[in-house]
C-alpha cells in the first residue's frame, strides 16, 4: 500500500531522514516509533505529499506521490502534529468542509460526517465552535477529520498527544477498530501505544531505520535476554570467571558501583558490582545466586530485570556507543 | 472545481462571521454617506445658480463628473484600505493555525487553493462595492441621469479592486503574520500607482510609452470618464492574473521548504 524507497530529506547539511526504505501492506497497522526529532514527522509529511523529499520515491496505492499527488491525497487521511482545525467553525461544519475538500461524493457527505462523529464520540459537541473545545476534543476533531473521507490509508502523527488517560484508551480502541478497514501508519514516542495497537513496528533514530519487525518479533528478539545486577562485598578474581561459566549466562561485566552513582562514599567503594547478561530464564538467576553465595562473596544486592520493548527501544535509539555494546553482548 | 468552491465558501463564511467585515462595512458607509451628502448638496447649489444665470438654457454642471466621479474616487481610496484588511488573513492565518497542512494534504492543486481564496476575497470586496452603489441608486429617485458613464466607472472600480484583492492575497501568502500581510498589501497596492510615474524618469520614447501603459492612473481615468477600453480591461486582468500566478508559485513552493 505504501512503498518508501531511499527516501532522503536534507536541510542544508543536516539530514532529517537518510535513505529510508520500508513498506506498509494493506490492512496493517504500523507503528512508527522514535525519539523526538528522529524524522517521523518529516517522513509522514513526505508520504502525504505535504513536503517534497530531497531524493527517493514514495508510492501509495500504485500512485507516485510526486507524479500524481491528487490521486494519493484522495486516499490518505492525515492527522498532523497540530490538529488542523478552524476555530470559527462548528465540529459538524468542519467535517463537512473536510469531506468536500477531500472530494467525496456529495450524496455520501452527510452519512460520512455522521459516521466520523460517532466513531470519535463527538456527538455531544457537534454544534459547538471548535475554538471553545478543550485540547483533547480538538485532537479528536482532528482524528475525525482524518477519517471523515473514509480513506484507505490513515496517517496519524502522534494521535494521543494531549489526551487524558481515558481518552487515550478510547483512541487506542478506535485505532484497533479501524485496523481491519484502513491501512494505518501512526507515529509515536510512547511505547505502550504501539504495544496496544500496532501489528508491526518501525523504529527510527536520527533519520535511519534501526529496527523493523512485528511486535512479537521485536519482543522475541529480546525475550531471550535478561539482565541480573549483583553487588558483593568481596570479589575474589575467580568470581567473575565462575559466573561466566554458568549455564544460561551470556556475559559478565564488572561495573564500578561507586562510579555508576548507586552507592555513596566509603561503603560503596567496598562493594563491587557485576552486570550479568542471561538468557532470561529463572534458572539462570537461581544458579547465579547459588554461585555467589557458594563463593562466599558476601552478596548484598541482586536485581533481575527482563528486557521489554522499552529496553529494546532505549538500546536501539540511544547513542551509537551504547548501540554497539548492545550488539556485542 | 469542487475543492475551489469548498475553500471559497469556507473563507467567505469565515469573513462574514467575523466582526472585521461588518466593522469595515459600517465605518465605510459612515464616511461614504457623509461625503456623498456633502457633494450632492454642493452640486444642487451650483445647479441652482447655473439655472438662474442661464435662464433656462441647456447645460450646467454635470452630475457624473461632479458627484459620481468624486464618489467613485472616494470609494476607491477606502477600498485600498478595506481590501488589505479583508485579504490579510487568507493565507497568513492558515499558516499560523497550521490549517494550511490540511489544504496541502487534500486532493486540491495549488491553483485550486489560490482560486478559492481569490474568489472569497473578491466576493467580500465586491459586496462592499455593491454597498457603495446604493448612493447613485438613491440619487435616481431625485434626478434623471445617464447610467452609461456610471456603469463604466463601476466596472473600472470593480476591476481595480479585484487587482487589490490579488495583491493582498499575494502579500498574505508571503507571511504567517496578518499584520505584516496588511502592511505589505497596503504598500504594494499604493506602490503600483507610482509605476506610471517612472515614465518621467526615463528618456527613451519606448520606455516612456511602456511606463505610461503600466500606469494604473491612466487606465482607471479612462473608466472614470465613461469609457471601457479593451486595453484597460486587458491591463487589469493581466494584473490580477500576475498576482494570482505569483501566489500560486508561493503556495506550490511551500512543498519544497
Amino acid at each position: 500500500m505504501i512503498e518508501v524507497r531511499d527516501l532522503t530529506k536534507s536541510y542544508g547539511q543536516h539530514k532529517a531522514i537518510d535513505r529510508l526504505n520500508f513498506s506498509v501492506n494493506k490492512g496493517e497497522v504500523v507503528g512508527f516509533l522514535g525519539p523526538n526529532g528522529a524524522g517521523k514527522t518529516t517522513t509522514m509529511k513526505i508520504i502525504t505529499g505535504f513536503m517534497a523529499p530531497s531524493s527517493g520515491e514514495v508510492n501509495v496505492a500504485g500512485h507516485d506521490v510526486f507524479e500524481d499527488p491528487v490521486e494519493v491525497k484522495k486516499r490518505i487521511g492525515y492527522l498532523p502534529e497540530t490538529p488542523p482545525v478552524y476555530g470559527d467553525m462548528t465540529v459538524e461544519e468542519y467535517l463537512r468542509f473536510v469531506a468536500n475538500l477531500k472530494g467525496v461524493e456529495r450524496a455520501r457527505v452527510p452519512s460520512l460526517v455522521a459516521r466520523a462523529i460517532e466513531k470519535t464520540s463527538l456527538g455531544d459537541v457537534r454544534r459547538r465552535l471548535i475554538q471553545n473545545l478543550s485540547k483533547g476534543f480538538r485532537q479528536r476533531v482532528g482524528i475525525s477529520g482524518a477519517l471523515v473521507s473514509d480513506p484507505e490509508i490513515l496517517i496519524l502523527d502522534e494521535p494521543t498527544v494531549g489526551l487524558d488517560p481515558r481518552q487515550v484508551a478510547e483512541i487506542r480502541a478506535l485505532i484497533k477498530e479501524l485496523a481491519g478497514h484502513h491501512t494505518i501508519l501512526l507515529s509515536t514516542h510512547i511505547l505502550p501505544e504501539v504495544q496496544a495497537s500496532c501489528s508491526r513496528i518501525i523504529i527510527i533514530n536520527r533519520g535511519k531505520i534501526v529496527a523493523e519487525d512485528s511486535l512479537g518479533g521485536i519482543t522475541q528478539r529480546m525475550a531471550g535476554a535478561g539482565r541480573v545486577t549483583i553487588k558483593v562485598r568481596r570479589s575474589p578474581p575467580s568470581l567473575a570467571e565462575g559466573l561466566s561459566r554458568l549455564a544460561g549466562v551470556r556475559g559478565v561485566r564488572a561495573s564500578d558501583a561507586s562510579a555508576n552513582g548507586r552507592g555513596h562514599g566509603a561503603i560503596a567503594a567496598l562493594h563491587s558490582a557485576f552486570e550479568i547478561e542471561t538468557d532470561g530464564g529463572e534458572d539462570a538467576v537461581e544458579r547465579i545466586a547459588a554461585h555467589v553465595v557458594g563463593a562466599g562473596a558476601g552478596l548484598v544486592d541482586l536485581r533481575s530485570e527482563s528486557a521489554d520493548l522499552e529496553n529494546v527501544f532505549l538500546q536501539l535509539t540511544s547513542s551509537e556507543e551504547q548501540q554497539n555494546q548492545g550488539v556485542e553482548s | 472545481m469542487r475543492g475551489t468552491l469548498a475553500i471559497a465558501g469556507k473563507d467567505l463564511r469565515s469573513l462574514f462571521y467575523s466582526p472585521l467585515f461588518w466593522v469595515t462595512a459600517f465605518l465605510l458607509t459612515l464616511i461614504w454617506s457623509g461625503m456623498y451628502h456633502i457633494s450632492l448638496g454642493e452640486f444642487a447649489q451650483r445647479a441652482n445658480m447655473a439655472r438662474m444665470q442661464m435662464q433656462g438654457a441647456e447645460g450646467g454642471p454635470n452630475l457624473h463628473s461632479e458627484v459620481f466621479t468624486r464618489h467613485v474616487a472616494l470609494v476607491h481610496f477606502f477600498m485600498i484600505l478595506a481590501v488589505a484588511a479583508l485579504t490579510m488573513r487568507l493565507f497568513a492565518e492558515e499558516k499560523k493555525q497550521r490549517t494550511f497542512d490540511l489544504l496541502l494534504t487534500s486532493p486540491v492543486t495549488a491553483t485550486q487553493i489560490v482560486a478559492g481564496k481569490f474568489l472569497a476575497g473578491l466576493a467580500a470586496a465586491w459586496s462592499l462595492i455593491l454597498l457603495s452603489l446604493l448612493y447613485p441608486l438613491a440619487t435616481m429617485t431625485i434626478a434623471n441621469f445617464d447610467w452609461g458613464p456610471l456603469a463604466a466607472a463601476y466596472i473600472g472600480l470593480m476591476l481595480l479592486v479585484a487587482c487589490y484583492v490579488a495583491v493582498g492575497m499575494f502579500a498574505s501568502s508571503l507571511t504567517e503574520s496578518a499584520v505584516l500581510a496588511v502592511v505589505m498589501a497596503l504598500i504594494f497596492s499604493v506602490g503600483i500607482w507610482f509605476v506610471g510615474a517612472l515614465s518621467d524618469a526615463v528618456d527613451s520614447p519606448a520606455m516612456v510609452a511602456l511606463f505610461e501603459h503600466l500606469s494604473i492612473g491612466n487606465h482607471f481615468s479612462d473608466f472614470m470618464r465613461g469609457g471601457v477600453g479593451v486595453a484597460s480591461v486587458v491591463f487589469f486582468l493581466s494584473m490580477i492574473f500576475l498576482n494570482c500566478f505569483l501566489t500560486q508559485r508561493v503556495v506550490e513552493s511551500s512543498r519544497w521548504r
